[in-house]
């Protein structure tokens, strides 16, 4: 791993103003540190209601910090400042959220394009790239088919190669497969561990399924419950490339579940 | 058709659509011919001098389009309801996209625009003539400012139902504040925009008829007014159904040019449109 970290998060926290009737404020992360190398995958647990999300946010600068630093490759994000702050830091920061937030008036084709086309980079050599990656996550024959008219699971392949259609250097993903079933789930894994090993990104992954967080990362931060703050860290020596469905019997699988179950409450 | 397998939704889902279509577009027929059975019995008890007879007023409806007279009327007031619905329409979406970064004007404008759409328009029907004559710009002007109100807190609600989660999506892979406009915010706000337009169409006829009903040398108003001072009930009510095709046809436009730029949307929404 390099010496310098790509990202890195000191002290960080996030409080939401107190509603009318409540004297104190409530934290939702506090004093939360950590950082990411160049080409790491880093998958983050914890229990529903500890702030992930808001820590992604933060981090892509949708939302802004409270207190604490956050850099990226030595810019620092600003703090209490909602005006200052600079989403996707330049396209640098790809952000695959929850909810799929394809745009309905667009179709699939469309959808994927949107990037490019706002970033004034739709060209024929990004349009093929865009093409694709259809092909490679089985989107093809869909490309005219709007939102509404797709399968949950496609509209999520399509969420995650519009993103990776502009190629940022850094990518978020939010539970990105949180919403599906168990099959389509793994499916996707796999598909994502492939669209990886292709550019090897950095990726900060966030989940509450800890054989998740375990099957597609290099290293597993725990987070603990509301204020959040690293609860463990654990790292990933499964060898790649990786047989998701192989890796469940792996005896190493079973004792790093083991050891981050305790950690998660 | 439930029942059926989930392959054969589609087409059954288009079949059953098709047939729903067939369905209520006979019902319609049914009601029209028992519409016609009501009226034919009102004037046949009452005598054609209270209501007029349904024959006699497709034959005068017809003859009036062959001779072209009821056209020239007709055509008169359309051009009134699409003039006055263009002036009025179209500043009435482009304000709330002016707006949307200035909640404070947005605040601040909301009383004298809520007064604006409750006050009764046709009230001021007389100030216009008073103001810009008995010619076709006093009916204009009703049109327009009738139409003005609706269509203005429909593109507001539309731009209001803005889903930030889109915005925060496209700011992050890189979209500016006019890209976000562009493709965001303006595409949520169309079907809003269309509500407003369907909902206003038949007020701009309404409101040139009346416009044209108080003072007008021409016009549907004007020969529903010429009729009844003349004792003519089959030409009141000749100009009163020539109204309430002209109220079908454009009410038919909105809905076409609303499917076509609405593709996208799911079809629940589409079936909602079905029999219009």
């Amino acid at each position: 791993m390099n010496a310098q970290p790509l990202l890195e998060v000191q002290g960080l926290g996030k409080r939401f103003a107190s509603r009318a009737g409540r004297d104190s404020s409530l934290w939702v992360i506090r004093d939360l540190s950590f950082s990411v190398a160049d080409g790491e995958f880093l998958t983050i647990v914890g229990p529903s209601g500890s702030g992930k999300t808001t820590l992604l946010n933060m981090i892509a600068q949708i939302d802004v910090a409270s207190g604490g630093e956050v850099h990226f490759q030595s810019e620092s994000a600003p703090i209490n400042d909602p005006k200052a702050l600079n989403p996707g830091l330049s396209c640098r920061i790809g952000y695959v959220t929850q909810e799929d937030n394809l745009l309905p008036w667009r179709t699939t084709l469309q959808n994927v394009l949107f990037p490019l086309v706002v970033q004034g980079r739709l060209n024929d050599e990004t349009r093929a790239r865009a093409e694709m990656l259809i092909r490679t996550v089985g989107l093809a024959g869909f490309e005219n088919h709007y939102p509404h008219e797709l399968s949950g699971g496609m509209r999520k392949r399509a969420s995650l190669i519009r993103t990776l259609v502009y190629d940022p250097p850094v990518i978020l993903m939010d539970e990105p497969f949180g919403a599906l079933d168990a099959q389509t789930r793994t499916v996707l894994q796999e598909d994502l561990l492939k669209l990886w090993n292709l550019g090897r990104k950095t990726i900060i992954f966030v989940t509450h399924d800890i054989g998740e967080a375990i099957a597609l990362g290099d290293r597993t931060l725990v987070l603990t419950r509301a204020p959040a703050r690293v609860a463990g860290e654990h790292k990933i020596d499964l060898p790649r490339p990786r047989n998701i469905h192989g890796l469940l019997t792996d005896p190493k699988f079973g004792e790093l579940y083991q050891r981050i179950r305790e950690q998660v409450q | 058709m439930a029942s059926q397998g989930e392959i054969s939704a589609t087409t059954d889902q288009n079949g059953g659509r098709i047939g729903a279509l067939i369905r209520s577009r006979s019902d319609q027929v049914l009601v029209l011919i028992a519409l016609f059975a009501i009226w034919q019995a009102c004037s046949f008890w009452l005598g054609t001098y209270w209501v007029g007879s349904p024959w006699g007023t497709v034959t005068r409806l017809i003859s009036g389009v062959l001779d072209g007279e009821l056209l020239s009327h007709a055509s008169f007031t359309l051009a009134e309801a699409v003039i006055g619905f263009l002036l009025g329409g179209i500043p009435a979406v482009i304000l709330p996209f002016l707006l949307r970064r200035l909640p404070i004007v947005t605040a601040i404008l909301d009383p004298f625009m809520v007064g604006g759409y409750g006050a009764p328009k046709l009230a001021l029907a007389p100030l216009f003539i008073l103001w810009f004559g008995i010619g076709i710009e006093s009916k204009i002007a009703l049109v327009a400012i009738t139409v003005f109100f609706i269509v203005y807190f429909s593109a507001l609600s539309g731009i209001r139902a803005l889903d930030t989660k889109l915005v925060q999506m496209a700011q992050v892979v890189g979209a500016d504040e006019k890209d976000v406009a562009r493709h965001i915010v303006f595409p949520g706000a169309v079907p809003y925009i269309f509500t407003g337009f369907r909902i206003a169409m038949p007020y701009a006829i309404g409101g040139a008829v009346v416009a044209e009903l108080i003072s007008a040398n021409r016009g549907l108003g004007y020969l529903i007014q010429l009729s009844a001072m003349n004792f003519d009930t089959t030409g009141v009510f000749v100009g009163l159904v020539a109204t309430g095709i002209i109220v079908f046809i454009t009410n038919m436009a909105v809905n076409i040019s609303e499917r076509r730029l609405l593709r996208w949307r799911p079809p629940a929404d589409a079936r909602n449109q079905v029999g219009t």
